[in-house]
């Protein structure tokens, strides 16, 4: 029996690369620090582009579908609740050693790990963490799911009224020197106008207004996503927000420059959701020392070659799949998966040949 | 009200004495008791402090900060200028200089970094400060705006002073609204305590000293001093509809006072408002104290005869009263008369 | 500038304080800098102060001497920096922009998010002032749209507050960028084409005046009720009081001392005016003068009025 392939973090990209490494005969071991696979999609509303892609309805829908085709693999194992604590060896003879005092023997490592959206209390302009109606994407994606805290109705966190008023504020931790991240994140200007679209289409009545820099809707059925977004009525202004103020009465003051217009703007919202962006997942360091592999200047793992080895990490034996190279969409991180599984298979064959 | 806490990377780092006190050309002019309050708070404190000369002999000239904004004096000779006053600090063996104007703390520190972006320009500037006038260049060690140094004690302060920032009738804290120096703030805030956007070298007084702070849309917002702005009558515009558009939003919250720890800032913000009055007919009557001045009160140093509170055009005994400390409203335009400071 | 006693005899210094624009033209550089200084430097019996500064501070005496101090001082001054914004004057915009110590560090590159003017007071305030149009222009690098830029109002909104530095996600400085520009207009002539360009000679005597004559860009009777009828009655009284009141109130007015209105004794002075003119300052002070005298003279005022008009247009 071959050994398995140690895939770190349980996320739709570790799944990815289990799924195909069984359908390949390899065996695997899914390595999840929390206690539920499918790391940040099973929260989320919808998905994007088609908002009801392969049918699934939310996140959720598509996450519980994996996990049940990963359950009825047989070559795939799955550990819940168990972090890498150290790693000896290498390839194709890794031994990891896992926080239940168990260690796995591995012919390959893939990391899997994901990222962490950028927490924008440290971009003090905008007000998060001190005015309540200033939310995150996530929390706005949260909000907006049926399954979430306000059964899917947008409301004002300072008293619980119905919001009409959203502002998106685009490219929050993101695009900016000054703040050590000059690179974009690059669905966050998608995912925000999913989100957007997705409160119009619901209430017509709403305000919806994205304050954009650019709108990289770049990928397959993207654009179009955009244009519905439009004809349902999101505003799109183009100018970076300045500041968010609170008014006396809870609504959020949003100031931005109209750059097509060329004049300064200021608005009153009843809810803010800063875009934000991406960082590395909050163990990178720790894990990439432990690994023995390097990151990039953006914080990400780093790959081997560009282009030919886009998905092997600085150190034989060792794979990065998903958002651990940084944030893409979901379908890009089940592709990545499946090459990942692909690549990992033929290294293992070259190297036990 | 909601304050920002501050994030650990925007501490900066304050020295602890021995410092070389640069007046300013504005702040001596028209609110003179709070230039002189920094020397008596330093002395309150046993710091040891210097202007480059006593009473005879000052040596100590404007940074030139004002005419810089104001487009009339080249970057080499603001340089020069700077590299004199920091040269006479060395001189006298001291490496911190403490600033009373924010807009001359900027200007020291843009002339310290410059240095560092522009390699050679230390040797020119070391070469022109000998011929211009047989001195060189000595970098200070620290340059910050008094108004750190206060910062950096107001919990000694706190346990000095006569009088805490609560209305004495009601135990009420005072709401104080806190309106800091664009020059200190913003244009290096990694210089500034909090940074520019959660600024906290005034909040922190209000904080330790038993008041409240107030967040209001425009709490950022320049008060439009604007340097050519204000200076030239036709521009003035400009100014005051910036004091009117930092009082509109701010009434809502019914603040005590507003507190500054800049010339220009306690200038317009207060002095504005009588324009204001007579242009909107809102009396808006908010006092505008600096920090100087208003830990001159709550010392209980004589307001008028110490703290000068007879050169703000807002009156500020109302303050006094809900303060509770006591004054002699005959003795506002007396002159010559003896000073018990302490 | 030397002390010609019998030139002295001829004429009482205090006699010059009276005197029209067209009488002091007439009056020879040394005696106009010697009665000044005489006068200044004349010590009150009873007391430390020099009452005459009051009397001696924008005047057209004072002015004048200026004019002719600077222009011969400068003549005399070898300094590296005049002989390089003299050069400046007749390069292009685009030589300034990457020659310039500030404008070269100024600007890399620009996302146009806009973020600089969102925050602007004076975008807010005035209608066609946009930083990012300027950041544009600059970038384009066409010297034609550059010397429109110089000669509009528009460049002389910004208040230099520095509102825009903190924000820029590029971290550029649109604060130096535009003070480096309303220098380079200047040395161009470019200001004279805008009303708030022109006000830079009004400027040049009130900044440039005390600095050059007491080391201090605001004298305290600048801040005068007069000229700001905006601060109210309450600030006129402290005012005609301020000598009484800044002597109670620990200040210097008019006498040697520490701290706000003190007289710097004359080596500190001295030493002030190398600075500055080693800096190359008096290149541009030089050039405002001679840009007003041609401009006062194509209106036929003399520079005199010429200098009260700019301080009151717009």
């Amino acid at each position: 029996m071959a050994k398995p392939v140690c895939i770190i973090g349980g996320g739709v990209a570790g799944m990815q690369v289990a799924l195909v490494l069984s359908s390949l005969g390899t065996p695997s071991v899914v390595v999840e620090k929390s206690a539920a696979l499918g790391g940040r999609v099973p929260r989320l509303s919808k998905t994007f582009p088609f908002f009801n892609d392969d049918g699934f309805n939310d996140g959720k829908e598509f996450t519980d579908t994996l996990e049940r085709d990963l359950r009825a693999a047989s070559l795939a194992e799955v550990r819940l609740n168990t972090i890498v604590t150290g790693m000896r060896g290498d390839f194709p003879n890794f031994t990891i050693e896992l926080s239940d005092s168990t260690s796995v023997a591995a012919g390959a490592v893939v990391v899997a790990t994901g990222f962490t959206p950028f927490d924008p209390a440290s971009l003090e302009e905008y007000g998060y963490g001190v005015y309540p109606n200033v939310i995150t994407a996530t929390e706005l994606e949260w909000m907006l799911n049926p399954r979430g805290p306000t059964g899917g109705k947008l409301v004002r966190r300072s008293d619980g009224k119905e919001a009409q008023r959203l502002a998106i504020v685009f490219c929050v931790g993101s695009r900016n020197k000054r703040i050590g991240a000059p690179f974009c994140s690059r669905i966050c200007c998608s995912y925000s106008t999913k989100q957007a679209s997705t409160v119009m289409e619901r209430n017509s009545k709403a305000l919806v207004a994205c304050f954009y820099m650019d709108v990289r809707t770049y990928d397959r059925g993207f654009e179009e996503m955009y244009s519905l977004a439009q004809e349902r009525g999101v505003r799109y202004i183009r100018g970076r927000v300045s500041m968010c103020r609170q008014l006396p009465d809870g609504s959020i003051s949003v100031r931005a420059e109209n750059t097509l217009l060329n004049r300064p703007f200021t608005g009153e919202f009843d809810l803010v959701s800063l875009s934000t962006g991406m960082r590395p997942c909050e163990d990178v360091n720790q894990l990439a020392r432990t690994l023995g592999i390097s990151c990039g200047p953006d914080g990400f793992f780093l790959c081997r070659e560009w282009f030919r080895h886009p998905h092997d990490a600085t150190r034989d034996g060792i794979f990065l799949a998903g958002c651990a190279t940084g944030m893409k969409p979901i379908r890009n991180c089940m592709i990545d998966g499946a090459a990942v599984a692909a690549r990992v298979t033929a290294s293992l064959r070259e190297a036990q040949a | 009200m909601p304050t920002a806490t501050i994030p650990s990377e925007t501490i900066k780092e304050i020295p602890k004495n021995d410092f070389f006190l640069t007046p300013s050309c504005i702040l001596g002019a028209v609110n003179p008791g709070t230039e002189v309050l920094i020397s008596r708070i330093y002395d309150l404190l046993g710091l040891r402090w210097k202007t480059a000369g006593d009473r005879a002999e000052s040596k100590c000239t404007c940074c030139t900060g004002f005419s810089s904004h104001g487009d009339l004096i080249t970057i080499e000779s603001t340089l020069l200028v700077a590299a004199r006053l920091w040269s006479i600090a060395a001189e006298m063996g001291l490496e911190n200089i403490t600033t009373a104007c924010v807009t001359s703390f900027a200007i020291h520190t843009e002339c310290l970094e410059m240095y560092k972006h522009e390699p050679g320009l230390d040797e020119r500037v070391d070469r022109w400060l000998q011929q211009a006038c047989g001195r060189r260049l000595q970098f200070p060690k620290h340059v910050v705006h008094a108004s750190d140094i206060v910062y950096d004690n107001r919990d000694a302060l706190a346990q000095k002073l006569r009088y805490r920032l609560v209305d004495h009738r009601t135990g009420r804290p005072l709401r104080i609204v806190d309106h800091v120096g664009c020059h200190y703030a913003k244009v290096f805030p990694e210089k500034a305590i909090g940074g520019a956007e959660s600024c906290d070298v005034l909040a922190g007084l209000v904080r330790a000293w038993g008041g409240e702070t107030v967040d209001y849309p425009e709490r950022r917002h320049c008060c439009g001093m604007g340097f050519r702005q204000c200076a030239i009558r036709p521009n003035r515009g400009y100014t005051m509809a910036c004091v009117l558009k930092k009082l509109e939003s701010m009434a809502p919250w019914k603040p005590d006072a507003i507190l500054t720890n800049c010339p220009g800032c306690n200038l317009f913000l207060d002095k504005e408002q009588w324009a204001i009055l007579q242009m909107t007919g809102t009396e808006y009557n908010i006092p505008t104290l600096s920090y100087s001045e208003l830990t001159g009160l709550l010392m209980g140093w004589d307001p008028y005869a110490v703290v000068g509170i007879q050169a703000h055009t807002v009156p500020v005994e109302p303050l006094l009263d809900k303060l509770g400390i006591p004054y002699d409203k005959s003795k506002e335009w007396l002159t010559k008369e003896p000073v018990e400071v302490m | 500038m030397t002390k010609d006693s019998s030139v002295r005899n001829k004429v009482l210094p205090t006699d010059l304080l009276s005197k029209s624009q067209a009488e002091l033209e007439a009056v020879p550089d040394d005696e106009l800098v010697t009665s000044y200084e005489s006068m200044r430097d004349q010590k009150a019996p009873e007391d430390e102060t020099y009452p005459n500064i009051r009397r001696l501070y924008g005047t057209p005496l004072e002015r004048e001497k200026d004019r002719r101090e600077v222009r011969a001082r400068a003549d005399a001054c070898d300094a590296e920096m005049q002989e390089w914004y003299e050069k400046a004057r007749n390069q292009p915009c685009t030589w300034w922009l990457k020659n310039h110590l500030v404008a070269k560090h100024a600007l890399k590159s620009c996302l146009a998010c806009g973020v600089c003017t969102a925050q602007c007071p004076a975008a807010q305030y005035y209608p066609e002032y946009n930083p990012r149009i300027i950041v544009d222009a600059v970038l384009s690098e066409n010297e034609e749209r550059l010397a429109e830029l110089l000669k509009s109002d528009t460049l002389w909104y910004c208040g230099q507050c520095g509102s825009c530095k903190p924000k820029c996600s590029r971290e550029n400085n649109l604060m130096g960028l535009i003070s480096s520009l309303r220098f380079l207009a200047q040395l161009k002539g470019y200001h004279l084409h805008s009303v708030r360009g022109r006000q830079q000679y009004a400027m040049r005597h009130l900044c440039g005046g005390n600095l050059w004559n007491r080391a201090c860009t605001l004298y305290f009777r600048n801040v005068d009720a007069a000229n700001h009828p905006d601060f109210g009655p309450r600030y006129a009284k402290y005012h005609a009081e301020a000598d009484t009141q800044m002597v109670r109130l620990g200040a210097s007015p008019d006498r040697p001392g520490q701290f706000g209105g003190r007289k710097l004794p004359p080596q500190t002075l001295a030493e002030f005016r190398a600075c500055v003119a080693w800096g190359g300052t008096l290149a541009l002070w030089n050039q405002l003068e001679r840009c007003a005298a041609e401009d006062a003279k194509k209106n036929g005022v003399s520079i005199d009025e010429y200098h009260d008009r700019v301080h009151r247009e717009g």
